[in-house]
């Protein structure tokens, strides 16, 4: 492939922004589904617990 | 620190230390009249002196079982320890270097001492020594509480915390000789960088050797930003540092790419080092030890992760930023701006997560320094990160490249985020990590706290203002068409904004140097070892009793 | 989604492997390029590489930290051009392993010091700054015409150089230490190599005012001289302001 300017310019417009876009939908899909709030309120109330000593 | 660890890892030090050893004798021979022989020496010396220690303690008993299912904390200790030694000794160079550009004769006439050579002097010692042992020891803690499970072994992050730190003496007593790359914040020359590639090596596989044991599921998002610092240094690091060594008895190599392309790399790099560095690693600490020590948990963890995915994925953009202008093609130059601009989303995501956390808890906040510590590290986060995104834009970095606008921004970054929010974290975990039921003095991190903010707001204004008006008379014309100031004018007006910098920075040493004081007190606290129970003031606990999930 | 981001998590390896891969995608797409497309070096069929002399000047000018206070890149804005000269192209520093564009301005730019101010000047300068400008900041560096320069091995520094892409002749390496000599010594045997090798307009003068000895000051001003000098592209291309 000839990557000059305009091939990449092409790829920033098209493919860069679907990259883009694909990623930000994960990241926001992942952080609002409803079935990972559990899992998100117990992460940050985790780190409050007593932690004197590793799990065994 | 030999005690705690096995036969086996004691052995295998002084195989290490062997060959770490053998490797300096060959530099040392090899390089007898180059200044590479003198850091086969260094290299020498120091395997030679940790072999010594190793043995004293060969024969002292082995860890028992109750001991190994502890938390292992011995090299989090040593790496604050070292980390508060490294940002007296980064923030004294800093000051020199300041007083040197008011005061140019202040070298005594060496020429170890003269700008050029001190500046990657202050730093690499306040960057890699100070910083770097500050995440380096925080990272350990944070991740052991936060997967609840004990350092895979004794033996590693050893290496890791004193191979981290022989990089660190091989990079600064390099500068003082005159051995540098001249890659900003890389000066470090080809075998010191081969060698932080090993010691980072390790450094990765302790994190996800320990998260691979981890009994809690989930991996909490303070230890996202430790990895995504841990994994993207490695990459930068090994790209930008690409050269071809004259010889192997010479220190001096020559980069693997030129110009332009050296120039993008160079600035993709620096960029990231604050961006992967200076920001996801000690968001890392901030994630952790902010909600900690205010017994609050984050104010909303989904806009943590969202923050981190796009830290992530935008700063690597954003290198190009700094060549505005330049002989660099236009669209990177737009590219690079562009995503500056939107990192700012994130930027103030985090910066707001932190500081809604604090909200209804301002009482603390006003009565515990170590808190403020953080608070303030928050805000300055928020203020630089909209000043570098505002800086990022072309129109506006045409008059601020160059100039000193660009060193206030780095030290309201600097200073205002990065120190404080180590400040604030080491005030945390001091106590905990020796056992005592508080720092010696609450009043000294107050003073401290005064000091560091003083200095701050110092040392950033005088920038400000010196770095405005250089851009400004930089670009005046007189009526006749003519440029109206020679560089010469220019640099008359800095003067006493370099004097009011290096008082800035005079406070700011001497608030660290409270700090030192304060911990070394604590260490040695009269009365000794108080082991903790239940709740108390240093270690927070919302439920008493582990395992309840917050819902 | 979620359980594939689960799975991500859960497996730390998993986790690694995204985090790299988000983040190198914004360096490859703008550094690639960079060595690909032909528009990102012009063409300079005039410019030649450093001598010895000079390429040991610049390791010195790297060594003293030179490029923490003064930049080698001239922007593209009127008042630059009009305070230093034409605009920096990146050809010029296609040679430059590593580049010394620098990023602060203590000092003026030097893209284009070469020839502006005389030899003597220089040494001046370089040993008190504040002899020549009174109000000057920069550090002295007296030393550097008490030391010798070190010359027997630039063969192997510019084997090294050309190891990395400078087009270094075999002759030029197998005289590197000649050359040195050569062009800070314009009255031995050694001078007309220097000239056979490097050109015609090469400078060949005693930089720092004394034949004989090569010293460490010799080779950073002969390295100042021809800074801006390697090839006229800049001025040929009748530089106009882009913007």
């Amino acid at each position: 492939m000839d990557l000059d300017h305009q091939t990449v310019v092409g790829l920033a417009k098209s493919w860069g922004l679907i990259y883009l876009l694909v990623l930000a939908v994960g990241v926001l899909a992942y952080t609002f589904w409803p079935k990972n709030k559990k899992r998100f309120d117990r992460a940050k109330e985790s780190i409050l617990d007593k932690d004197d000593k590793p799990w065994n | 620190m030999i005690a705690g660890l096995t036969k086996g890892e004691r052995q295998l030090s002084l195989a290490v230390l062997t060959v770490l050893a053998l490797c300096g004798l060959a530099f040392a021979a090899i390089g007898h009249d180059d200044p590479i022989g003198t850091h086969g020496f260094i290299i020498l010396l120091v395997a030679i002196g940790l072999a010594c220690v190793v043995i004293a303690g060969y024969y002292a008993p082995e860890p028992d079982k109750e001991q190994l299912s502890r938390y292992y904390d011995d090299p989090t200790r040593a790496g604050i320890v070292l980390a508060m030694a490294w940002a007296v000794f980064g923030l004294f160079f800093g000051v020199w270097v300041a007083a040197l550009l008011a005061w140019p004769e202040l070298t005594f006439d060496a020429a170890w001492s003269s700008f050029g050579r001190i500046r990657p002097v202050h730093t690499t010692g306040v960057i890699f020594g100070f910083g770097g042992n500050a995440l380096i020891a925080t990272s350990l803690h944070v991740l052991q509480r936060t997967t609840r499970a004990r350092l895979p072994d004794q033996f590693s992050p050893w290496f890791v915390l004193i191979g981290y730190n022989l990089f660190c003496v091989l990079a600064v007593s390099g500068y003082f000789m005159g051995l540098t790359q001249s890659k900003e914040y890389a000066e470090a020359e080809w075998y010191a960088d081969i060698w932080l590639v090993i010691v980072w090596v390790v450094y990765f596989l302790i994190y996800i050797r320990t998260l691979q044991r981890r009994k809690e599921p989930h991996i909490y998002v303070a230890n996202w930003y430790y990895m995504a610092f841990i994994l993207v240094v490695a990459i930068l690091h090994i790209v930008n540092n690409l050269a071809v060594p004259v010889s192997f008895g010479h220190a001096k190599s020559y980069s693997l790419f030129s110009g332009v392309q050296d120039a993008m790399t160079q600035w993709w790099y620096g960029h990231n080092a604050v961006a992967f560095f200076l920001t996801a690693g000690f968001l890392g600490m901030m994630y952790y030890y902010l909600p900690k020590r205010a017994g609050r948990p984050i104010f909303s963890y989904r806009l943590s992760i969202i923050s981190f995915w796009g830290i992530v994925f935008m700063y690597m953009w954003a290198g190009s930023h700094h060549l505005h202008y330049t002989a660099l093609p236009q669209w990177v130059q737009t590219l690079g701006m562009t995503f500056s601009v939107i990192l700012l989303v994130p930027s103030w995501a985090s910066a707001g997560n932190a500081l809604a956390t604090l909200n209804g808890a301002w009482g603390k906040v006003r009565d515990d320094a170590t808190l403020r510590f953080m608070m303030v590290a928050a805000v300055f986060y928020g203020l630089s990160t909209f000043e570098g995104s505002f800086m990022a834009i072309r129109a506006v970095n045409s008059l601020s490249h160059y100039t000193d606008w660009t060193i206030g921004h780095v030290h309201a970054g600097a200073l205002g985020w990065v120190a404080m929010i180590s400040f604030g974290s080491i005030y945390a975990l001091v106590p905990w990590m020796w056992k005592r039921e508080r720092m010696y003095s609450s009043k000294l991190i107050e003073v401290h706290f005064w000091l560091a903010l003083a200095g701050t707001v110092v040392y950033v204004f005088s920038m400000w203002n010196s770095g405005i008006i250089q851009g400004l008379m930089w670009r005046t014309y007189n009526e006749s068409g003519t440029l109206a100031y020679s560089f010469v004018d220019s640099l008359v007006a800095m003067h006493p904004y370099y004097i009011a910098r290096t008082f800035g920075g005079l406070l700011f040493l001497l608030g660290a140097l409270v700090g030192c004081y304060n911990i070394w007190m604590t260490i040695r606290q009269a009365g000794g070892r108080v082991v903790l129970q239940g709740p108390d003031v240093d270690e927070p606990a919302l439920a008493p009793i582990a395992l309840q999930a917050g819902e | 989604m979620p359980n594939f981001h689960r799975k991500l998590e859960r497996s730390a390896i998993g986790f690694v492997v995204a985090i790299i891969v988000v983040s190198s995608i914004g360096g490859f797409v703008e550094i690639a390029p960079l060595f690909t497309i032909d528009e990102t070096v012009e063409k300079a069929p005039d410019m030649r590489v450093y001598t010895p002399l000079e390429l040991a000047g610049r390791n010195i000018y790297v060594r003293e930290g030179c490029y923490a206070c003064h930049s080698q890149m001239i922007r593209t804005l009127r008042d630059e051009v009009e305070r230093y000269g034409p605009y920096s192209l990146a050809v010029e520093s296609q040679y430059d392993h590593p580049m010394l564009w620098g990023s602060k301005r203590t000092g003026p730019d030097l893209a284009r010091i070469g020839g502006k101010y005389s030899d003597a000047w220089q040494v001046a300068h370089l040993r008190n700054p504040r002899d020549v400008v009174p109000v000057s900041v920069m550090p002295a560096y007296r030393w550097l015409e008490d030391n010798t320069l070190r010359t027997e091995d630039l063969g192997l520094h510019l084997k090294a150089m050309s190891r990395v892409g400078v087009p270094y002749t075999q002759a030029m390496i197998d005289n590197a230490t000649n050359d040195a000599y050569g062009q800070a010594n314009p009255d031995s045997n050694f001078a007309a190599g220097v000239v056979e090798r490097y050109g015609e307009a090469t400078n060949i003068r005693a930089f720092d005012g004394e034949p004989g000895r090569v010293t460490e000051m010799d080779a950073l001003v002969a390295y100042l001289q021809i800074l801006g000098k390697l090839t006229n592209a800049a001025t040929a291309a009748n530089v106009a302001i882009k913007e």
